[in-house]
This record gives structure tokens, sequence and C-alpha cells, in this order.
């Protein structure tokens, strides 16, 4: 491809007038608030940021294989309150807690996979009927309390939650695996062979499944992703406000799924972008937190993301259209 | 001398209570266009389907070059070189051509990685490329642009170009020409002849008999689950075809084609 028309289709992709409307979003927001900017301020973002990016890291996957998973939330909040239960009422050690955790999030996810892909059922309705077990069973342990605060500290919580500054910037770990994972999740989308058969999935089923590629085992696992993925930023999250409470990560599954289209990947499959979810995440975290910054009263705001986001949506299909024309 | 390619013998398939495929048994040569006819309903995809491992056959014997096999899985089909090029279930329209002709068969480097070893970019596109200009369709086409921009009879020629690359010894065609014009029509037909004649055997499923005159060797006629008919395409004709799928009087008009 000629390097003239790499850049234009470059400037047209969905990616591309994303992180435009990311700098415009954040020069109003620093234009309007000079503490938008402020260190401290960044620092919070950036606190935030990786708890929900790391879920829509997997969501983005799932989605471009042409499903998606509304039970993160849930999950979210169900893995650290199980992990602190059999932490402080169980006596269980840490480590084997976590693990505990994990092979819970491996198996909703296997179960979500397995119901979608070998009985059929559209990934809609089966994550939502395992949001509401979820989130359910997450209430009923707990009794609908929080749990005692966590202030031990030790080398899980310092792997998943520790801190660290960097001149007046004060970042948490959780920005590293969220680093980490997007640069693994780019190579396997953009450059592995398993990430030219999730976009064959997503694009045509039936294509792919006619050229041998398992297309069942890799929803299940990308399903499994996503719940791994999901629990994990649960912990951060726990571990961070050393507390796991059972309703945590209410309505997280879509403001995750928001994240991932508003960076233009495909909610019907086949065309997912990694490198657009990330400037999705920072997005949605900075409208969150400039529309308060700037005065937008606290009830009105969910007014304003819909409509950024809306507006969003609207303009990739402009383009597509664009495009397609073109 | 022919050499057989594929041969089916007496092969069956129940779904419940319907027996989509009663019984069917044919040979296919090397570098030949076998037209499979029939009416909707009449078994041909059941067979294809069989052929091309979708499901497994209940009763009967497949032989690829003399050799009996089993065909399990759309995986085992491929690996026997019995490649299927279904209407628009061929391609996926977001990836590039370059990784479609390549979908399920990726070169890679650090092969041990698995499914997470790199793509060989580089090899993709150089082999696509060659693969486009082989078949003769490389002016207009780019390697890295996405089937989504493509025609139908570019993706159909896609799509069989596709099955040569693997030196597929079968190549079976699920109505290619469907929902294309008149040009790109003759495009794919002309370029069904071209893969006979590099030596691939084709199994051509279609409703239009008109394209089955242009391009086909034999025809094989299904009614019910069964063939009904099988014959050259020299020692027959259009009416005759015609009258043997829809079966109107079929005891006197195969009678009257066997005299011929």
């Amino acid at each position: 491809m000629p390097v003239g028309k790499r850049r234009s289709s470059l400037i047209r992709s969905p990616q591309f007038s994303s992180l435009v409307i990311l700098i415009v979003l954040l020069a109003v927001f620093a234009i309007a608030d000079a503490n938008f900017l402020s260190p401290l301020n960044i620092s919070n973002m950036m606190a935030f940021l990786p708890e929900l990016g790391i879920i829509a890291l997997g969501m983005t996957l799932l989605l471009t294989a042409g499903e998606f998973d509304l039970s993160v939330g849930a999950v979210f909040g169900l893995a650290p309150v199980v992990v602190m239960l059999l932490v402080q009422n169980g006596g269980v050690d840490i480590g084997v807690a976590l693990l505990a955790g994990l092979l819970l999030c491996i198996a909703i996810g296997a179960i979500n996979g397995l119901i979608v892909t070998k009985i059929g059922i559209s990934s809609f309705l089966v994550t939502l009927s395992m949001l509401l077990v979820v989130r359910g069973a997450a209430l009923y342990i707990t009794q609908g309390f929080p749990l005692k605060s966590w202030d031990q500290p030790g080398f899980f919580v310092t792997l998943l939650a520790g801190s660290f500054n960097i001149g007046s910037f004060r970042f948490y770990t959780s920005l590293w695996w969220f680093v980490g994972l997007s640069l693994l999740a780019v190579y396997v989308l953009r450059y592995a062979k398993l990430g030219n058969w999730i976009s064959a999935i997503g694009s045509n089923r039936n294509a792919a499944v006619a050229r041998g590629v398992p297309a069942d085992a890799v929803k299940i696992w990308l399903f499994i992703l996503t719940s791994v993925l999901a629990g994990l930023a649960g912990m951060i999250s726990a571990f961070r406000i050393s507390a796991a409470s059972p309703v945590a990560g209410t309505g997280y599954e879509l403001e995750v799924i928001a994240m991932v289209v508003v960076g233009g990947t495909a909610l019907t499959g086949g065309r997912g972008t990694i490198l657009g979810t990330i400037v999705g995440a920072l997005m949605l975290r900075a409208i969150r937190n400039g529309i308060v910054l700037i005065g937008v009263p606290g009830l009105a705001y969910n007014i304003f993301v819909g409509v950024i986001i809306l507006a969003m949506l609207i303009l990739h299909a402009l383009l597509q259209k664009n495009a397609a024309r073109s | 001398m022919v050499q057989e390619v594929l041969r089916l013998q007496n092969l069956q398939k129940s779904f419940g209570s319907v027996r989509a495929l009663k019984s069917a048994s044919f040979t296919l040569n090397e570098g030949e266009v076998v037209a499979l006819l029939g009416d909707n309903g009449a078994g041909k995809s059941t067979l294809i389907k069989a052929i091309s491992g979708v499901f497994p056959i209940d009763r009967g014997d497949i032989y690829v070059r003399g050799q009996k096999v089993s065909i399990r899985s759309t995986r085992d089909a491929m690996d026997l070189g019995i490649e299927t090029i279904h209407q628009d279930t061929s391609l996926a329209p977001d990836l590039s051509i370059a990784r479609n002709l390549f979908l399920g068969r990726e070169p890679v480097n650090l092969k041990w990685l698995g499914v997470f070893a790199p793509l060989d970019l580089a090899k993709l596109r150089d082999a696509a490329s060659a693969l486009l200009k082989r078949v003769g369709i490389s002016k207009k086409l780019d390697a890295d642009a996405l089937v989504s921009t493509l025609s139908g009879g570019e993706r159909q020629s896609i799509a069989i170009s596709r099955a040569m690359q693997f030196a597929a010894k079968v190549i079976i065609l699920d109505e290619p020409t469907n929902n294309l014009g008149v040009e790109e029509t003759h495009g794919v037909l002309r370029f069904v002849k071209e893969v006979r004649d590099a030596g691939h055997s084709v199994l051509l499923i279609t409703h239009n008999i008109h394209h089955v005159f242009q391009v086909a060797d034999r025809i094989i006629v299904m009614r019910r689950g069964e063939i009904v008919a099988e014959q050259t395409v020299a020692d027959t004709d259009l009416l005759t075809v015609e009258s043997i799928i829809t079966g109107a009087d079929m005891s006197a008009l195969l009678k009257e084609a066997r005299a011929k």
C-alpha cells in the first residue's frame, strides 16, 4: 500500500477520529478548569482508568468475535467479595483465596461461553441472566453489607494496587497492568494468528468455521478471558479502596461497552481496535471527571455522558458511510 | 487414462425421520467439471455438506483417489483436498484479501507459540499478491484491500483462487453465480474452466441450467434424495435435463436419453 493511501486510511479510521475528539475534549476541559490537568487530578483519573479499561480490553476482543458480556460488572463485584470472605471469615490464605476467585471467574466465563456456543442462545440473554445470578450471589453471601475493610499490606496488594510517585504524580501499579495487557491485546488482535481468527469469526462465522477455525473454542476462551479480567479489575479496585462491596461495579457493563464502541469497535463484530478502546476508556474517564470539575450538577451528568457517547457514535456512522461511498 | 479423484458409494443421510439422502453414488474424475442439478429439497446440499464434512454420513463410503476415507469435519475434508465454496459464506468481509486467502492456514513465525504465533505479514502479502497475479485479477485488486470493498464476482474469484492455492483436488462450488450480474457471471464461469484446465476437479451446484451447459462436462441430477440421471453434456440437451429435474414423465425421458 502506498504511503499516501495508508495515511488517508489511518485518518479515516474510527480510532483516529476518536483520538481527535479525545484531544478536543481534553483541551476544552483544560481551558474550562485549570485543575483538570493538575497532577492530583491526572493521578486520580489514572487511578480509575485501569479498572474499567482492563475489562474493556477483554470486551473488545469479545465484541470483535461477535459476542458481548453483560455480566462483567457483577463479576467485578463478586470476585473480591468471595476472596475477602474466604480470607476474613474462612481464615484462608490470601494467595489461595485469590486462586479461588480466579477459578470462580473462569467458571463464570466458561458457563457463559458454553451456553452461547453450544446451546446457541444469544450472548445478550445469557450474560444478562448471568449478571443477575452473579450480582444476586454477591448480595446473598454478604447479606448486602460491604465487607470489613482490608488493610493488611502484602505482596498481592502491592502487585495489584501498590502505588508509586513520579514527580508530583501518584500512580498505581494497576496502570502497569493496563499498559501491559493493552500491549498484549494489540499484539493478539493485530499480529497474532488468533487475532485473525477472532476478526474472521465476528465478520463471518460460517466462513471461519469452513476454513477450520475452531470458532466455538475461541469464543469460550474469550468469555473466560473477559470474566477473568473483570475479576482482576474488581480485585484491583477492592485493594485500592481497601474494601469489597457486593454492589461494586453496578452498571459497569454498559460503561465498558460504551468505551469499546466509542473507540470504534463494531458492535456487530468483525472490526475491533484495541487502540480505539484505550482512547475510548480515556475519553469516558475524562468526561466523567471533567464535567464534574466544570460544575455540571452531579445528577445531570449522565445526561452529558449519554449525549457525548451518542455524538461519538453518530460521527463513526457518518465516517463509515463516507468511506463506503468513496 | 481417466484418473478417478472422488468416488461416492451409496451415501445415506437422515435427519430424524426425513431421509434427505437415500442413496447417492457417483464418481468425479481429474480435470472434470461435474454439475449437480436438482430442485430445492432434492438433496444436493445434504450431499455436498456430507462431502465437505459439515456433518457425518449415516452409511456409505467415500473414496479419494481410490483410498477409502472418513470425513468427520470440514478440516478433514480440507486435508483431503476437498474445498467447498459457498455463496456468501466463504469470506470474512472485514478482513483483507490476503488475510482471507490464508484464513485457517496462516503463515506464522515462531510456530511454537500456537495460536499466539505472530503472522508472517510479509509472506502473507507476497503470497496473496502472487496468487492474485496468477489468477489474473491483480491489476484491480490490492492484497491489503478489505473484502467488503469487492464485488460479488470478485469475491467468488477470490474464494475459488483460495481453493486452487491449496492444491485442492476437488473444488465444490455451491451456487457460485447467484446474485451476480451477467458480466460477473461470465467471469466466474470462465474462471471455472481455468480451474479445470489447471487439473482440478469441480463439482458445480447450481439452479441455472444454462451455466451448466457452458462449463460442465457431465451432469448429475438429483431428485428426492436420489441420483436419477447421470449424463455427459454432449449427450443431452437443455430440455431433457430440465424435464428430468422436474420429474415430468421421467421413465420415458430416461429411456430416450439412454437410447441416444
